[in-house]
């Protein structure tokens, strides 16, 4: 009886190292996708990575009127990206008539080098949908960026898929109408808000109001962050007239701190 | 029976096989034929159509051979000559290709006559002249085949070939052994270079109907396919078949060619452009699987193909590169895969959706970028100077026009307090500029179109500055002063004033042109 035992238990053996080997490359995927920290000690803490998840997808929702801002916002995230892999953004093309196109001296004055970008124009949402699996399915860029007007469930939850096992971010602009039950990492409502500006009236750093919805294992939190394009930083703005929104976001705890 | 329009009336110019039982020859005036034959149907001729019609073969025969050459007016344009040099074996032999392709002509309804020779002009000659249908000829027999031949066989304009009947010169025989520098003297070249290209001794260039590919591979099949799968799959072995041969030439392929050959004669290509040079057989397999679905070729296979050929029209050399252990931690890889993601999305959503930003040396905003297809490396984008970004705002977004919008302004030339666009009014909370970008002068007809729209204004202007703008100035845009103003919300818009004022105009009209982060 020992011998049949002592076969069986090779056997399994062979299928748990089988299993494991499968197993594998799906932690090494993980491994290999490190968080999107913000730098923002007061926002990091809120997700589960200590930032974006590297493998993931990440919906950005504009307050009314301020799909250019999230756009920014989003723009600027990117900046941060330091690899030199290039950048897929995916565009329909009916988003032109409203908000035109972006304008490559304009993300070089967000501290995105143009050059980086590879623009990808579809003529519908299944297209779209098509461009951004197959971009995250290549690995081969940095990270994937989107537009969409209107995303399912099931579509969600494909591009989820696909961006966790190629540990790539999907960062994607979808419109607050039309907004369904989607399975992402995280979902942000981006708001424009006044820029910060030097002793000579100038524009020198775009604010934006984040509210983070929703986040899986994380917590839902609110912020008020300006951006320097030069040191390519994000900060949390000075406090404001509303008190109680400031002191919140400035609100960290010790150990965080010290982590970033 | 077709007739031509020449001079003195309307002649014959090609008759089908009762119209020459009946007595009439090509070349006959129509009235003299109408006398002789009672009962005529005369179309004219339609040379774009013969034309035409005549390609569509060539471009058919490229199945025998990748060199197919139809026939320009000078030779008759009525036939093609085909190079089956290094190509006759894969049929078995000379002969056994001139009876495949006469079958098949055959099969079409078009009965042809053939020759085979080691120049063009022998072929020409022999094929015309000689009474067999089907002749191959020997090398180095092309004195004696032409010797009894008349002399329209050497391909010579009429009136030559008139002045050397005249001159009892009837047969290609008679002029052969005759000196040479008698006729040099008293006939065009064309009598002397003719000869000598029939015999081999001055060489013909053919004009192919297509660029003859460097590398390419055919197979015929047996039974017709029908289905895009087995199409995909034959073009995966022919393409497993061009890897040999490019690996041992250290190329990749940078643009392919599928030509599928359809049963009925036509041919459908289908062109495939590669960001990087490539020898993978399977994405050159996906990539076609790809261009099949967005293009219709497919849906007109209902006879079938029965030979499909691949070609590569581009190659270029790949570097030799050590393949790495670990696929992820390997940087060239990832260009790679970034070329071939590239390449699938450009066959599925056209050739002009994938772009990138290349920067223009201009100072108008429209004009400083333009979007151009990726193709290969990064290229390394010549980048402002930095002083100079920092100084100047530029919007996120462009607007594709800049659109006209209503502004309240305390004064004049001063920085707008309020504008309205698309329906909505924005109260300013704070504007920066302006910055004053002036139309280049350098470049004529530099009027954007909004302004060409409203034709009352420029008229104005031009009545109030009389006689200061003048010729070609009068047709630059107006100065624009930008101001990158901020509402109450802090939404940032990129606005500008057209013409200045009272020097360019006198009533200054306001643009978005762009949206801020």
């Amino acid at each position: 009886m020992a011998q049949p035992t002592a076969l069986s238990m090779m056997r399994n053996r062979a299928e748990v190292a089988a299993k494991l080997r499968r197993l594998l490359p799906k932690i090494q995927a993980l491994r290999n996708a490190p968080a999107i920290p913000f730098g923002v000690a007061a926002i990091d803490h809120y997700l589960p990575q200590g930032g974006l998840a590297g493998g993931g997808l990440h919906e950005f929702v504009p307050e009314a009127g301020a799909t250019p801002a999230a756009f920014g916002f989003i723009v600027a995230l990117l900046a941060r990206l330091s690899q030199p892999h290039p950048l897929f953004l995916v565009l329909p093309s009916y988003g032109r008539r409203d908000f035109g196109r972006p304008y490559g001296h304009g993300l070089s004055a967000l501290g995105l080098d143009p050059r980086r970008l590879i623009l990808v124009e579809t003529a519908h949402r299944n297209e779209t949908l098509w461009a951004l699996e197959e971009a995250l399915r290549s690995r081969a860029p940095s990270a994937v960026v989107g537009a969409i007007d209107k995303l399912d469930l099931k579509s969600s939850q494909r591009l989820q898929l696909a961006a966790t096992d190629a540990g790539l971010p999907l960062l994607l602009l979808r419109p607050a109408q039309n907004l369904e039950s989607s399975a992402a990492a995280t979902r942000w409502r981006v708001g424009a808000r006044q820029a910060a500006r030097d002793r000579f009236g100038l524009f020198v750093r775009p604010r934006w109001h984040l509210q983070l919805e929703r986040c899986r294992n994380g917590r839902p939190g609110e912020w008020l962050v300006e951006y320097d394009h030069v040191a390519h930083r994000f900060s949390l703005a000075a406090a404001l007239a509303d008190h109680a929104l400031s002191r919140s976001a400035g609100e960290k705890p010790l150990r965080q701190a010290h982590r970033s | 029976m077709l007739a031509l329009t020449a001079a003195g009336g309307p002649r014959i110019a090609a008759l089908n096989e009762a119209a020459e039982a009946a007595g009439l020859a090509p070349g006959e005036p129509l009235a003299d034929a109408r006398a002789k034959a009672g009962d005529l149907q005369v179309r004219a001729v339609d040379e774009a159509a013969d034309d035409a019609a005549l390609r569509r073969l060539a471009l058919w025969a490229t199945r025998y051979t990748p060199t197919a050459s139809p026939w320009n007016a000078e030779n008759g344009a009525d036939g093609f000559f085909l190079d089956i040099e290094g190509a006759a074996h894969l049929f078995g032999g000379e002969e056994k290709l001139l009876a495949d392709l006469s079958s098949r002509l055959e099969y079409f309804g078009l009965p042809a006559r053939f020759a085979v020779a080691d120049t063009s002009g022998a072929a020409w000659a022999l094929s015309r002249f000689h009474p067999a249908p089907c002749t191959v000829l020997p090398s180095g027999e092309e004195a004696r085949a032409l010797k009894p031949l008349p002399i329209e066989a050497l391909r010579l304009s009429p009136e030559t070939c008139t002045t050397l009947r005249r001159l009892g010169f009837k047969s290609v025989g008679l002029l052969l052994d005759k000196p040479r520098a008698p006729f040099a003297a008293r006939f065009p070249a064309e009598l002397l270079r003719r000869l000598d290209q029939a015999l081999g001794r001055l060489d013909e260039p053919l004009v192919p109907i297509v660029a003859p590919p460097v590398y390419h591979c055919l197979r015929y099949l047996l039974e017709p396919i029908l289905t895009q799968e087995a199409v995909v799959a034959l073009a995966r072995r022919l393409m497993h078949t061009l890897v040999h041969v490019l690996t041992r030439d250290d190329v990749g392929a940078r643009g392919l060619r599928l030509c599928l050959y359809r049963v009925d004669g036509a041919v459908e290509t289908v062109d495939i452009g590669l960001t990087l040079p490539t020898r993978n057989v399977a994405y050159v397999a996906r990539l076609i699987d790809l261009k099949l679905e967005a293009v219709a070729a497919m849906q007109e296979a209902s006879f079938g193909f029965e030979a499909v050929g691949l070609a590569v029209t581009r190659a270029e050399p790949i570097p030799a590169r050590q393949n790495e252990l670990i696929e992820d931690a390997d940087d060239a890889g990832r260009n790679e895969r970034s070329a071939a993601l590239i390449d699938t999305l450009r066959q599925r959503l056209g050739p002009q959706s994938v772009r990138r930003f290349t920067a223009i040396a201009s100072h108008l905003p429209e004009r400083a970028e333009a979007l151009a297809p990726v193709t290969g490396e990064v290229p390394p984008a010549p980048r402002p100077a930095p002083e100079q970004e920092a100084e100047k705002p530029r919007p996120l977004l462009i607007l594709p026009h800049a659109e006209p919008t209503e502004v309240t302004a305390l004064v004049p030339d001063g920085p707008p307090r309020r504008f309205r666009w698309r329906g909505v009014t924005y109260e300013i909370a704070g504007a920066q500029g302006p910055e004053r970008i002036g139309a280049e002068w350098w470049r004529l007809a530099n009027i954007p179109d909004h302004s060409r729209e409203s034709g009352n204004s420029a008229l104005d202007e031009e009545k109030k500055l009389g006689p200061r703008l003048r010729g070609d100035e009068r047709r630059h845009a107006p100065t624009r002063d930008y101001y990158l103003v901020e509402d109450a919300d802090g939404r940032r818009f990129w606005l500008y004033r057209e013409g200045l004022y009272e020097r360019e105009t006198a009533s200054a009209r306001w643009f978005v042109h762009g949206l801020f982060a």
